[in-house]
This record gives structure tokens, C-alpha cells and sequence, in this order.
């Protein structure tokens, strides 16, 4: 089965994803670490290497594992020793990519209540535990999947939004 | 043998946040990461929640002048009080190493109480042990009242004007290693 134009673009998306967070979002070699475990995943694929479909994601992994792997031995092997420790990969996405969507989830940031606002920071930014959420917010276990559902939701569609630009550029 | 993902929204929302922060082992990491590179929900669940969580980082906004003076902006009306986030926001950002040039803009703050002075007050020095400085723009009437009433504003240079906040960074004298 050929893979249309969209579906490697999400294969690539997803593949983006998971190599900016080895390597840092700012990273300047990821599209090429991607392209090649595109190309290296396309060939195996076309050979029959591909067990079954359940295992496609563990596949592309493996693959995908080994290209970072072969990417870091070639900079550390080219590169004079760094002086200091190297700096940790950027933990968020790149400013370039948040510069479309910074309205979007501006607004989105907006539609919360102080109190979401408040629930999700100490879920996400502070992680503190769900248990100790509840307790210090007074809230019951119903209401805070509420909370993420509904802001879960809007940040889902924020993505989709994106997503069907993407699309449309892909099937031009 | 069903994928333990999609069991539990809130659990899968823990370990989707905690590898976003890079705090999974190894093992996990792996494992969710072979599964979302063939699962459309749980990428596009990582997505939304990425998105999510700049957007809780983002109350306050980050400007860089040409001077390498750092301008803190709240995107949005926010409160200096002990259970606003944007205190811990402000906190992680100004104790970067190397930032000691520091201008905030109060003029979205429109509370703030004893948490929130002392966190000011870290931030300034930490700014001033680091040979740096730390100036505030804009405070409201209330913001003012209370900086006023704490003496804050005497030991913590305070400005209308964004103007002439920036050029009293670049009237400052270098300082000397003597100084330092």
C-alpha cells in the first residue's frame, strides 16, 4: 500500500515531534534526521520488512532511534570538545513555530478562568500531584477531568486548525 | 493486550506532561514515543498539551533589547499574589544565569501583595549579586501605593516611561572587578 502525500507529512510531523524533543527544538539538523528515517523507513517498507501494521511504531522508533544515534556520534566526532557541559536541548517548541500560533493560544489562554489557569499550572508547571490538586483547590476528581477536558479541547482544536493548513499545503 | 494510553485521560495527561518536561526514564520514553509515532489520538494529544503548556509559560512575555537588557511583559492582567502562577513564571525567568539586565513592566500587574514583593525583591537580588540591575516600568496606582508604603521604590529603581527606563540602563558606568 503506497502512502499518500498527507500521510507522510503526518508521518513526518510526528517524526518532527520526536526528534526535536532528543535533540532540542532548535536543533538545526532535524528535518534531515527526519527525511532519513523517512527514506530509511519508505525502503524497508518497500522491501517487506514491516511484520505487521500493529508494529509500525515500534519500527519507526527503532529507526528513528538509530538515525539520532548515528547523527550524535558523527557531531560529537566532528566537533572539537565542548569547553562547558553542552546546553540541554530546548525543552519548547521553537519561537518560529509559535509565531503563527501565539493569537491562537493567546486566546485559548484567555477563554480559561483564573481558576483552570490555576488548576493547569500546578498540573503541568509545578506537577504536583493530582491528589494534592484536588485537596488544595477543592475540587472532586469529576470536576478537574472537567477542567482539562475543556481546556484540553480547545488547545486540540487550536492544533487542528494548524494541522488543516499543513494539509492543504500538502495536497497543494 | 489493550495500550494502557488510552485507558485513563488524566493518567495519560501525567505522562504526556512529564515527557514534554523530559522527567520520564528512558524505558518510558521509548515506549510512549513507539506508540504515538502510530497512534493519531495520543500525538495529537501531545500536541494540544504542548500548546497548552506554552501558553500557561507564556504569562509572561519576554523581550530582549539591543543592549541585552531583558523587558518582562504580563500578556495578560495578572496578580502578584502568592497563588498567581505568574509569580513562579517571573521567578524561573528572572533567575536565569546571565540575565542581570532587567526591566519589568508592571503596568499589567494589578494586585499585589507580600508574596509578591518578595519575590520582587528576590529578583532584584538576585540581579545585584550577579553585577546586574533590576528596574520596574509602569506600576499601577495600587502596585504603587504598596511599593511606595514598603519603600520598595527606593531601593528598586521605578519608571513611567519605557523610554527613559532603557536609557537609564545605558547611563550606568560598567562596573569594575574592584566594584564587583
Amino acid at each position: 500500500m503506497n502512502l499518500s502525500g498527507w500521510d507522510l507529512e503526518k508521518l513526518r510531523l510526528r517524526l518532527r515531534c520526536r526528534v526535536g524533543h532528543a535533540l532540542g527544538f532548535a536543533c538545526p539538523d532535524i528535518e534531515d534526521v527526519v527525511q532519513e528515517t523517512v527514506r530509511r523507513f519508505l525502503e524497508l517498507r518497500r522491501d517487506d520488512r514491516l511484520a505487521t501494521a500493529e508494529a509500525g511504531g515500534a519500527f519507526l522508533q527503532g529507526i528513528c532511534r538509530n538515525v539520532i544515534f548515528e547523527y550524535r556520534r558523527r557531531i560529537f566526532r566532528d566537533a572539537p570538545m565542548p569547553e562547558g557541559a553542552p546546553e540541554p536541548p530546548s525543552r519548547t517548541l521553537p519561537e518560529a513555530d509559535l509565531f503563527e500560533l501565539r493569537e491562537a493560544i493567546e486566546e485559548g489562554m484567555r477563554q480559561l478562568s483564573p481558576r483552570d489557569r490555576q488548576v493547569l499550572h500546578l498540573f503541568y508547571l509545578q506537577e504536583e500531584p493530582v491528589e494534592r490538586i484536588l485537596e488544595s483547590m477543592s475540587l472532586t476528581e469529576a470536576n478537574f477531568r472537567v477542567v482539562l477536558c475543556r481546556a484540553k479541547e480547545r488547545f486540540r482544536q487550536i492544533y487542528q486548525r494548524s494541522c488543516n493548513k499543513s494539509k492543504a499545503a500538502a495536497i497543494g | 493486550m489493550g495500550t494502557p494510553y488510552h485507558e485513563d485521560p488524566i493518567r495519560r495527561e501525567e505522562l504526556i506532561a512529564r515527557y514534554l518536561l523530559r522527567k520520564l526514564d528512558s524505558e518510558a520514553a521509548d515506549a510512549f514515543e513507539a506508540h504515538y509515532l502510530a497512534c493519531s489520538d495520543c500525538f495529537e494529544e501531545i500536541r494540544a498539551t504542548e500548546l497548552l503548556i506554552c501558553g500557561l509559560g507564556g504569562s509572561v512575555r519576554q523581550d530582549r533589547q539591543n543592549e541585552g537588557i531583558r523587558i518582562l511583559r504580563f500578556a495578560r492582567t495578572s496578580q502578584l499574589t502568592g497563588t498567581s502562577p505568574e509569580l513562579s513564571v517571573l521567578d524561573r525567568i528572572v533567575r536565569t544565569p546571565g540575565d542581570t539586565r532587567v526591566l519589568i513592566d508592571l503596568s499589567g500587574v494589578s494586585r499585589i501583595d507580600s508574596a509578591g514583593l518578595g519575590m520582587l525583591m528576590r529578583c532584584y537580588t538576585h540581579a545585584v549579586q550577579n553585577a546586574g540591575v533590576l528596574k520596574l516600568l509602569n506600576p499601577s496606582s495600587q502596585v504603587k501605593r504598596v511599593l511606595s508604603m514598603t519603600h520598595i521604590d527606593s531601593v528598586v529603581p521605578t519608571f513611567e516611561d519605557e523610554g527613559a527606563a532603557l536609557q537609564s540602563f545605558q547611563t550606568l558606568a560598567p562596573r569594575t572587578e574592584a566594584e564587583n
